[in-house]
């Protein structure tokens, strides 16, 4: 491929490249996404194509004055489409950028015209990457990045040596033998030089304070929609959301804490007012908590029994989408939270709120304790609680018989507050049926509807009748929203969590124990679709790649580079091992896949630890792809050189090698012949071999003639007696 | 065509009175196979007649001799027009200059009108006279011999007619064992005389020919190319190699892939021709003043050059 034709070709690829990242960002509407995209197929049907196609493609085209009327046309359309289309300048200018795109692409005759053209795509990615914050947009910049410095080394070249043409005293400036094709040799040092732009990129991108995050990243998509976190909530709000499978928040809970949990609590609000239709949190003052270090935040005080006779502590890092709620989410019940935030509240329920709600993810991380029930209130009779606590926490909108009736009769029993609050959980779960298909909100009393009629209902209904039955036989309750989470992922080893799982359930206090949870309702009954686990394996691990994608690079955060810099000052850990690890960890699930394929292959036999595998099937699918580059590098860039003669100029290169080895080097300037004539008067003895691999190779690679195998043969023979042969 | 004599055989044919010079005399083939002409530079009596004399003799060939003086004059060359009394009209007496291989000793003897009609018989192997255009018979070779310019009574080459030698060739003092042979041999005035013709003018044209399909790979010229542009980029030289030089450097790399018997050429072929082919077409630059001669030093500077240029693997 001669110099020009891949500049073309690469200048093509490089706006090509920008057009599918503006595309994915959903910069462009259809009717230009088609238009650009139509553009660009005929442009490279033009520069690749043959026979028919290509004569066809290079019909199309304007006279000089369409195209300038093209773009007349264009630039009132930018205006057109700024002042009442889109509105804005972003979108129009990005139309109009794809426009004049599709017009250079098609007149790309001088060097200016290939300049404008590279000007044009860089904007378009500049724009896409403002456009998102996604994970595909790391391979498509890495593809203009690659096609770019190609594009850039190749328009030096081609200038250079047109310049050199246009001065006829000095002749070609330019080494003669880089006129012509494009080798091996540009070929890796291209690849090359890109690659190491993206490390020196990385490199800065974790240590180089940014003076500004994501300027265009205000505004693009909107918060989620959640319902039940609100100070007053009616009953059923949750239902509808049910269905929604969108990923609210993303809990990261560490490896070694893990004990087969299969269902995860993350608790938002808590409810005390039942009004016989709605919930309102009266408890909702929310009081600023103290920073005992920066971004520390500790709750104190909140009602509980003393630390001593808590559970385990539970750590999480929470990734919280963007809601509309400000409430913060994690395991109950949360005893410092830790996050840039600029404060935290919390209101005397132990929920805990940000000022504001976010408008962008954001990361924290909480250690929880669960609040365990002690054996003592296993017995224990009930307490008399003082009135400021009655009022909220025994509080009952109307006195109804039947369930009045009702909880006495399934705690008559039972003794202990723990006992009464077990029996009316268990009898919930038994008799009442799971389903979403319950609408009680337009009855009059959904309560009493659920209890003694339609006998199905969702968390709600369970956790406020259990609420409900619980105050009226004289045990404090109230009602809990959050979310249940049984989506595990392993391989990041986190929870995901939907906005499906939005749950509510109930928080009984006991005299001794506080608060303790207690959930009512039945297993929803659906099985999980394990149609596909193969499936849902590979959809797991994406998300694990996403979340690490958005951990270290799109909240890589100023905070953190200078935590980089800091450790690089103290003598820490190295940038290095910074990067590597957030790369070991953005690898680490594929590893641990490629490490389970022998679990399914050999599933009974010993097998060596999986790690190893995984290394194994990498290193092999590089080898495959490095050889498979070399032959397709070989066949299609240097396409003059027959693949025959290849084997030959490889086999001398190893004899010179060889020979350098024993301390007979070729210097640049050496011919063949000379270089014969030199190890004949060093390495006597190894003038045979020397020659005859000599005038081998001269007569194929110089003389075009090409040889046999066994002349090739004759030639690693010769290879191989050097190696034999001692020292001179 | 006669396949009987090889290039081996023409050279060893000459060897037999040219002792001891096996590579001028391989050189002077070259020229002759690559359509250029010679130049032989040397003290006097170190046998550049003889070997003009030896070539032309193993060709079956016309064969002239100039003997340039002061006083020679450009129609003693290339001819002059006699009035014909039964034609009643002028007639073209062709010169020396019409015949297949033409000595001219000691070039630099006259004066450079009389060396420049030579040129255009060089350049275009035609003679243009009254109007009229006479062609030259193929093969046509000059052999000019000139002794070192900074002898007495010389007038120098100018640039141009020195571009239009294939290669300029230093003869040298034979080794003392070959002087020996030279002077235990048999007295003769011209020991070239005993030489039998081996080749006809037309086998010369055919072998001619057939240089001309020797095949340059794509790397060599590129090879070739950056050894004639690093002459125009050293510091050494007020004037580099013309185009006209790289053509040379091609056409007698080719030629001396011919006579190797090969049919392809090696950078091998390029980078030993380089001094003879481009050391006279170079300005030294002034300031490389040094007792060497000129040539020798024109010489040294291309060999230094050469062994810079990298060559293709």
């Amino acid at each position: 491929m001669t110099f020009n034709q891949a500049l073309r070709l690469t200048s093509i690829l490089l706006a090509a490249v920008s057009f599918i990242g503006l595309t994915l960002g959903s910069g462009l509407p259809a009717w230009l996404a088609m238009l650009t995209g139509g553009g660009l197929i005929v442009v490279l049907l033009r520069q690749c194509a043959a026979g028919a196609l290509k004569h066809l493609a290079s019909h199309v085209s304007f006279s000089p004055a369409g195209w300038n009327l093209l773009v007349i046309v264009g630039f009132l359309g930018f205006w057109m489409d700024m002042l009442w289309v889109s509105g804005e300048l972003l979108p129009a200018g990005i139309h109009f950028l794809m426009i004049l795109m599709v017009i250079k692409l098609f007149n790309l005759r001088l060097r200016r015209d290939y300049l404008h053209l590279y000007a044009i795509s860089l904007v378009a990615i500049l724009a896409s990457g403002s456009l998102t914050t996604d994970l595909w947009y790391l391979p498509i910049f890495l593809l203009y990045l690659v096609a770019g410095v190609w594009t850039l080394i190749l328009f030096q070249i081609t200038k250079s040596s047109e310049d050199a043409d246009a001065l006829p005293i000095t002749g070609q400036s330019l080494q003669p033998g880089l006129l012509g094709r494009v080798t091996p040799q540009l070929f890796w040092l291209a690849n090359g030089l890109a690659l190491v732009c993206f490390g020196m990129t990385l490199a800065i991108f974790f240590t180089i304070p940014r003076i500004s995050a994501g300027f265009y990243q205000k505004g693009f998509g909107e918060n989620i929609r959640t319902s039940g976190f609100s100070e007053t909530v009616n009953l059923g709000a949750i239902g509808p959301i049910k269905r929604d499978p969108s990923i609210v928040m993303r809990v990261e809970v560490p490896r070694h804490a893990l004990h087969a949990v299969d269902r995860f609590y993350v608790r938002g609000v808590s409810f005390d007012q039942y009004d016989g239709k709605s919930w309102t949190n009266r408890l909702g003052y929310r009081r600023n908590l103290s920073e005992e270090s920066p971004g520390m935040f500790i709750i104190r005080g909140h009602q509980g029994p003393a630390p001593s006779r808590l559970g385990d502590a539970i750590q999480q890092n929470i990734l919280l989408e963007p809601l509309d709620t400000s409430v913060l989410f994690a395991a109950p019940f949360v005893e410092n939270i830790r996050g840039t935030f600029p404060a935290v509240q919390s209101d005397f329920a132990g929920s805990v709120y940000l000022p504001f709600p976010s408008s962008s993810r954001i990361e924290y991380s909480v250690v929880s304790r669960s609040h365990p029930v002690l054996p003592a209130d296993l017995r224990s009779e009930p307490t008399v609680y003082p009135e400021s606590f009655t009022k909220h926490f025994l509080q009952i909108p109307y006195t109804s018989e039947r369930i009045g009736k009702l909880a006495e009769d399934m705690t008559r029993l039972q003794r202990s507050p723990y006992e009464k609050a077990h029996a009316i959980q268990t009898f919930l779960i038994r008799n009442y049926r799971y389903s979403l298909d319950a609408p009680l909100a337009g009855v009059d009393r959904p309560l009493e509807e659920f209890l003694f009629f339609r006998k199905t209902g969702y968390c709600e209904h369970y956790a406020t009748a259990m609420v409900i039955m619980l105050r009226t036989v004289g045990i404090p309750a109230r009602l809990v929203t959050g979310f249940l989470a049984t989506e595990w992922n392993e391989y990041g080893s986190y929870y995901v969590v939907r906005q499906q799982d939005a749950h509510a359930w109930v928080e009984v206090h006991l005299p001794h124990s506080g608060w303790v949870m207690m959930d009512p309702t039945p297993p929803s009954g659906e099985p999980a679709g394990d149609v596909y686990p193969a499936w849902r394996a590979l959809e797991r691990i994406l998300d694990n790649v996403k979340l690490q994608w958005s951990r270290f690079f799109v909240q890589y955060s100023a905070a953190d580079q200078l935590a980089v810099v800091r450790e690089l000052k103290a003598g820490g850990r190295s940038v290095g091992h910074k990067a590597l690890d957030s790369m070991a960890t953005l690898f680490s699930p594929i590893m641990r896949l490629l490490g389970g394929i022998p679990d399914y292959v050999f599933p009974s036999t010993r097998r060596p630890q999986g790690s190893i595998w995984g290394l194994i099937v990498v290193a092999c699918i590089i080898l495959f792809g490095l050889s498979v580059r070399r032959i397709v590098a070989r066949a299609f860039l240097d396409k003059k050189i027959p693949h025959e003669d290849h084997r030959i100029v490889d086999l001398y290169k190893q004899m010179i090698k060889r020979l350098a080895d024993k301390g007979i080097a070729k210097t640049a300037a050496t011919t063949p012949l000379e270089f014969v004539h030199i190890a004949r008067v060093r390495w006597g003895e190894a003038n045979l071999a020397v020659a005859s691999i000599t005038e081998l190779y001269c007569r194929a690679r110089f003389g075009g003639i090409p040889l046999t195998d066994e002349e090739l043969g004759t030639a690693e023979d010769g290879l191989r007696q050097l190696t034999i042969l001692g020292r001179p | 065509m006669n396949a009987t004599p090889t290039i081996p055989d023409i050279l060893e044919n000459i060897a037999r009175v040219i002792k001891g010079k096996p590579h001028v005399i391989e050189m002077s083939v070259v020229a002759l196979l690559a359509r250029g002409h010679l130049l032989l530079e040397d003290v006097p009596g170190v046998g550049k007649t003889t070997l003009a004399h030896s070539l032309a003799r193993s060709l079956d060939c016309s064969f002239k001799r100039i003997q340039f003086t002061s006083d020679l004059l450009p129609s003693d060359i290339v001819g002059v027009s006699i009035f014909n009394r039964q034609k009643q009209a002028f007639e073209f007496m062709p010169g020396p200059i019409f015949a297949n291989i033409v000595l001219a000793d000691e070039i630099n003897r006259t004066t450079p009108k009389t060396q420049s009609s030579l040129l255009e018989a060089m350049s275009e192997a035609q003679i243009s006279f009254d109007n009229k255009t006479y062609p030259l018979s193929q093969p046509f070779m000059v052999i000019a011999t000139q002794n070192p310019a900074e002898y007495h009574g010389t007038f120098p080459l100018p640039e141009s007619q020195l571009d239009r030698f294939l290669m300029r060739l230093r003869i040298g003092y034979p080794a003392p064992e070959e002087e020996r042979k030279v002077l235990e041999r048999p007295q003769s005035l011209h020991p070239a005389e005993e030489l039998c013709p081996l080749l006809t003018a037309h086998d010369v044209v055919g072998l001619q020919d057939q240089v001309d399909t020797v095949r340059m790979e794509e790397s060599i010229t590129d090879y070739l190319l950056a050894i004639v542009q690093s002459t125009r980029e050293s510091d050494l030289l007020s004037l580099g190699v013309s185009t006209r030089g790289a053509l040379a450097l091609s056409r007698a790399a080719k030629a001396l892939s011919f006579v190797r018997g090969r049919t392809y050429c090696l950078p091998d072929d390029v980078k030993e021709l380089a001094p003879i082919v481009l050391s006279h077409r170079i300005m030294v630059a002034r300031a490389q003043g040094s007792r060497q001669r000129s040539s020798e030093q024109a010489e040294q500077i291309i060999q230094d050059l050469v062994d810079s240029v990298p060559v293709p693997i």
